[in-house]
């Protein structure tokens, strides 16, 4: 296993480098001058070609590409272009944000999906299924930051019930866990729509099996059959899901932190690009492939465990 | 069981959450503006509106303008509004500081009192284009400091109260930032840390999501009422309007549509104000090549618009027209439509002699044009709507899409024939030196900056009235100057757009608000929550 490991971690070291190149030539070829952008449209050329200078755009891209892997190497994510503050520092605000959202995110899909799922299989073709197949369809159909925006509307608006936008202070848990309802739920539950889909295949697809109908045949309670032994199985796909969502919903969590204005990742991401800070932009898009790496090493890692023939 | 067990569960995370944050009954005013994340707040490269509105409430000036009314300047960090005086040719002014205006502490820089030398130093940043986006500003200025209280102003040409006064208020180059302060902070300190002598002072700044203020206890107009600001950033007009809504903000800018605005006025507890300065939408016509080269071209264009269609874009009271470049509601110097009327310098949408006007210039059916517009709305449904307009008279503009700083980008390299520009210049001079004079000209320019037009038949003109001091004559030069160029049809003036801001009915902001330079309310001492 730890042969299998080592192997898989080696492996993401060029994907990791491979990505940080991309995003580095991504960075730079979005139109657009940060030093304009950070002046705006009143300052002279004058004062336009010296911020230039000071922000080293006049460096040629080679020159910037080996300060940024040097950089990279070192763990030094650089000061934005922009503010001048150091980005490990703004990333290290931001991140728990992102990590607690996308976390419960996925909680809230797997543990209101998969029961879903089940149970309209158990109840394939009655009343029970046909609403768990239309709201299903339904949370799929709805864009995050729509139903984000709905959320709002309803549970912050109409009933005051919890706050509209921002992200509480770390430091105060209620304040914290008020902020993280909405947007966790707005991501979750459009997670939930897409795990109780293939929950319920998966379970109808094992419901058919030889082995269910062995278990019924030997008078086990329906629960029995059901949750030892069909969804044992059925759990294989969802898990695979669960891991693809989990990266699906780094990339979803941009959109859900801007429209609640939560100070993660995303956030800082679209405030990047707003403003052309070139440096920021790529040390958060680098943070963000990290996820993904880590996330694609941990989902092998699973199945090598789970099905040791993957292994080998 | 198991239910009761999940019930008790939701009721405990009901209560711990609770209402929403209770932020402002402490007294801290909560703000948030249409913005990413600071810029910087050095004043003197503070150029976006998030930034100004920052630097105004931790920076002084000599002079200020007048909270909630821009067309008014008063003292102060200095004692009283001096008068000038010629010696050996060049003109003075001489300001008397007052006593007991204190720079805030930051680190390793403890609270003192600000003398002349901090003025001295400030403005020669202001005018070191290294260390200020405003460099230009400042050229032919030199600053003494005779004694502590003492600042001398010298100017190498004379310009008149209004044009000198803008230099050292509270806005742009001159916000006076404290020499010792300054020095211990360091550029990159300065950009997410301002100190200053203003009526807040900074407590903390969170990269993309807000900077926090507090009050400032000895500030010398006395201590503010509000404990403090909370300046939020936030991009989404739809969370920032929930978030008003919910309580959570105590004041946001709004959204510049008339729809917007009537629908807030709706919302229980919140109030919606439209108020000065307006940026001004002014077309400019490039006059070098063909075939906008020929002016019964560009006059058939102005013929071919029609204001109102704008305006409808934005809605009346949210907008208003101007036949201008300088918005004469807002600076002196401006023309109003009766004014140019008799002239037929308004000119009046006739889609007829437009297309008329084509034919004489070798157009009858019309020619095609390329263009670049912003994605930002406010540019984009101009453009859109200019290009309807023009397709009425066989002029086929084809517009192209891209990001606002490309737009900011290809414009000053001449890309357009035709650029629509909004923007706000605190009085005419700047509007005229900017946007008319022919060292400002795209590309080709001494100092090439946004005369779009490649216009240069009034540099003497405005020379003139940058440099004199009767403020009468100074007005007549600049109406001359502008109705040579609306003769010449370089510049169409479209309508200027006003400040549109919502706020809790709790909010006072202590003063009447008719324009403000810095494009939001302005926070002040006497700023306050009522609940």
């Amino acid at each position: 296993m730890l042969k299998y490991i080592a192997q898989r971690l080696a492996l993401s070291i060029p994907v990791f480098l491979g990505v940080a190149t991309i995003v580095f030539l991504v960075v730079r070829v979005i139109p657009g001058d940060p030093a304009v952008a950070a002046l705006g449209d009143y300052a002279s050329k004058e004062a336009v070609d010296a911020l230039r200078q000071r922000m080293g755009l006049n460096e040629s891209l080679p020159v910037q590409y080996v300060r940024f892997l040097g950089s990279l190497v070192r763990g030094d994510l650089g000061k934005s272009m922009i503010t001048g503050s150091p980005i490990r520092d703004d990333i290290a605000h931001a991140l728990p944000y992102t990590i607690e959202l996308t976390v419960l995110a996925i909680l809230i899909g797997t543990f209101l999906g998969v029961p879903i799922g089940v149970y309209t299989a158990i109840r394939r073709n009655r009343l029970a299924d046909y609403i768990g197949r239309v709201l299903s369809l339904t949370g799929l159909s709805v864009p995050a930051f729509y139903l984000g925006i709905l959320l709002i509307l309803l549970l912050a608006i109409q009933f005051q019930w919890l706050p509209a936008t921002g992200g509480g202070g770390m430091d105060d848990l209620r304040e914290n866990i008020s902020h993280l309802i909405l947007p966790a739920l707005t991501l979750g539950l459009v997670m939930t729509a897409s795990v109780a889909r293939l929950a319920r295949s998966a379970m109808l697809n094992v419901l058919r099996h030889d082995y269910v109908r062995t278990a019924r045949a030997k008078g086990l309670k329906e629960r029995v059959v059901h949750l030892r032994h069909a969804l044992r199985s059925a759990l294989i796909p969802i898990i695979s899901v669960t891991g693809i969502w989990a990266v699906s919903l780094i990339g979803d969590s941009v959109t859900v932190e801007v429209v609640f204005a939560r100070p993660g990742l995303g956030k800082m991401m679209v405030g990047a690009i707003l403003q052309r800070d070139y440096t920021a932009l790529q040390s958060i898009m680098v943070i963000y492939t990290g996820f993904v790496v880590v996330i694609n090493l941990m989902i092998d890692l699973i199945y090598g465990w789970v099905d040791p023939r993957i292994r080998h | 069981m198991r239910s009761k067990f999940v019930l008790v569960l939701v009721l405990a995370m009901v209560c711990l959450v609770g209402a929403p944050d209770p932020a402002s009954a402490a007294g801290i005013l909560r703000i948030a503006q249409n913005a990413a994340d600071i810029g910087s707040l050095d004043p003197h490269f503070a150029t976006t509106t998030q930034d100004r509105s920052l630097v105004d409430m931790v920076f002084n000036g000599l002079v200020r303008y007048k909270p909630g009314d821009g067309s008014v300047f008063e003292p102060d960090v200095a004692t009283s509004i001096p008068a000038s005086r010629i010696v050996d040719g060049k003109q003075v002014w001489t300001f008397q500081l007052r006593k007991g205006v204190m720079c805030h502490a930051t680190t390793g820089v403890p609270t003192y009192e600000l003398t002349s030398e901090d003025v001295v130093y400030s403005l020669q940043k202001s005018a070191d284009k290294n260390r200020s986006a405003y460099a230009a500003d400042y050229t032919g200025m030199t600053v003494e400091a005779p004694d502590a209280q003492t600042v001398k102003v010298t100017l190498d040409k004379p310009l008149s109260p209004v044009l000198f006064f803008a230099k050292v208020a509270n806005y742009n180059g001159g916000f006076i930032v404290c020499k010792k302060t300054a020095e211990k902070l360091g550029p990159d300190g300065m950009k997410t840390r301002p100190a200053g002598t203003g009526p807040f002072m900074f407590k903390s700044y969170s990269s993309k999501e807000r900077v926090q203020l507090v009050a400032n206890p000895a500030y010398f107009r006395g201590k503010p009422q509000l404990d403090g600001v909370d300046f939020r950033y936030m991009p989404d007009i739809s969370s920032r309007e929930l978030a008003l809504r919910n309580g959570q903000l105590d004041v946001i800018n709004g959204a510049p549509d008339k729809a917007w605005v009537d629908k807030m006025k709706g919302v229980s507890g919140v109030k919606v104000d439209v108020f000065g300065v307006g940026e001004v939408a002014v077309l400019h016509l490039q006059t070098t090549a063909p075939p906008l080269d020929k002016p019964e071209v560009r006059k058939a264009i102005a013929h071919a618009l029609d204001r109102d269609e704008f305006l409808a874009l934005v809605g009346p009271g949210i907008g208003e027209n101007v036949f201008s470049p300088v918005p004469v509601k807002f600076l002196a110097g401006g023309l109003t439509r009766q004014e140019l009327a008799g002239k037929g310098l308004d000119y009046k949408t006739d889609r007829e002699k437009a297309k008329k006007l084509l034919a004489d210039a070798g157009y009858p059916n019309g020619f095609s044009m390329e263009m670049v517009t912003s994605e930002m709305t406010g540019y984009r449904v101009l453009y859109e709507s200019m290009q309807a307009q023009l397709a009425k008279v066989g002029i086929k503009a084809n517009v192209k899409l891209v990001d606002h700083s490309t737009m900011h980008s290809m414009i000053r390299k001449d890309a357009n024939p035709l650029v629509v520009y909004i923007a706000w210049r605190p009085n005419a001079d700047v509007y005229f030196t900017q946007f008319l004079h022919s060292d400002s000209t795209v590309v080709t320019g001494k100092k090439p900056n946004t005369n779009f037009s490649h216009y240069n038949k009034i540099d003497g003109l405005i020379e003139q009235a940058r440099n004199e001091t009767d403020q009468v004559k100074q007005v007549a030069l600049w109406k001359e100057a502008q109705i040579k160029a609306l003769e010449d049809m370089v510049v169409y003036p479209i309508q200027y757009q006003n400040q549109v801001y919502a706020r809790s009915t709790a909010v006072d902001y202590g003063h009447e608000l008719i324009s403000v330079l810095a494009l939001y309310p302005g926070i002040t001492e006497k700023t306050r929550l009522t609940k």
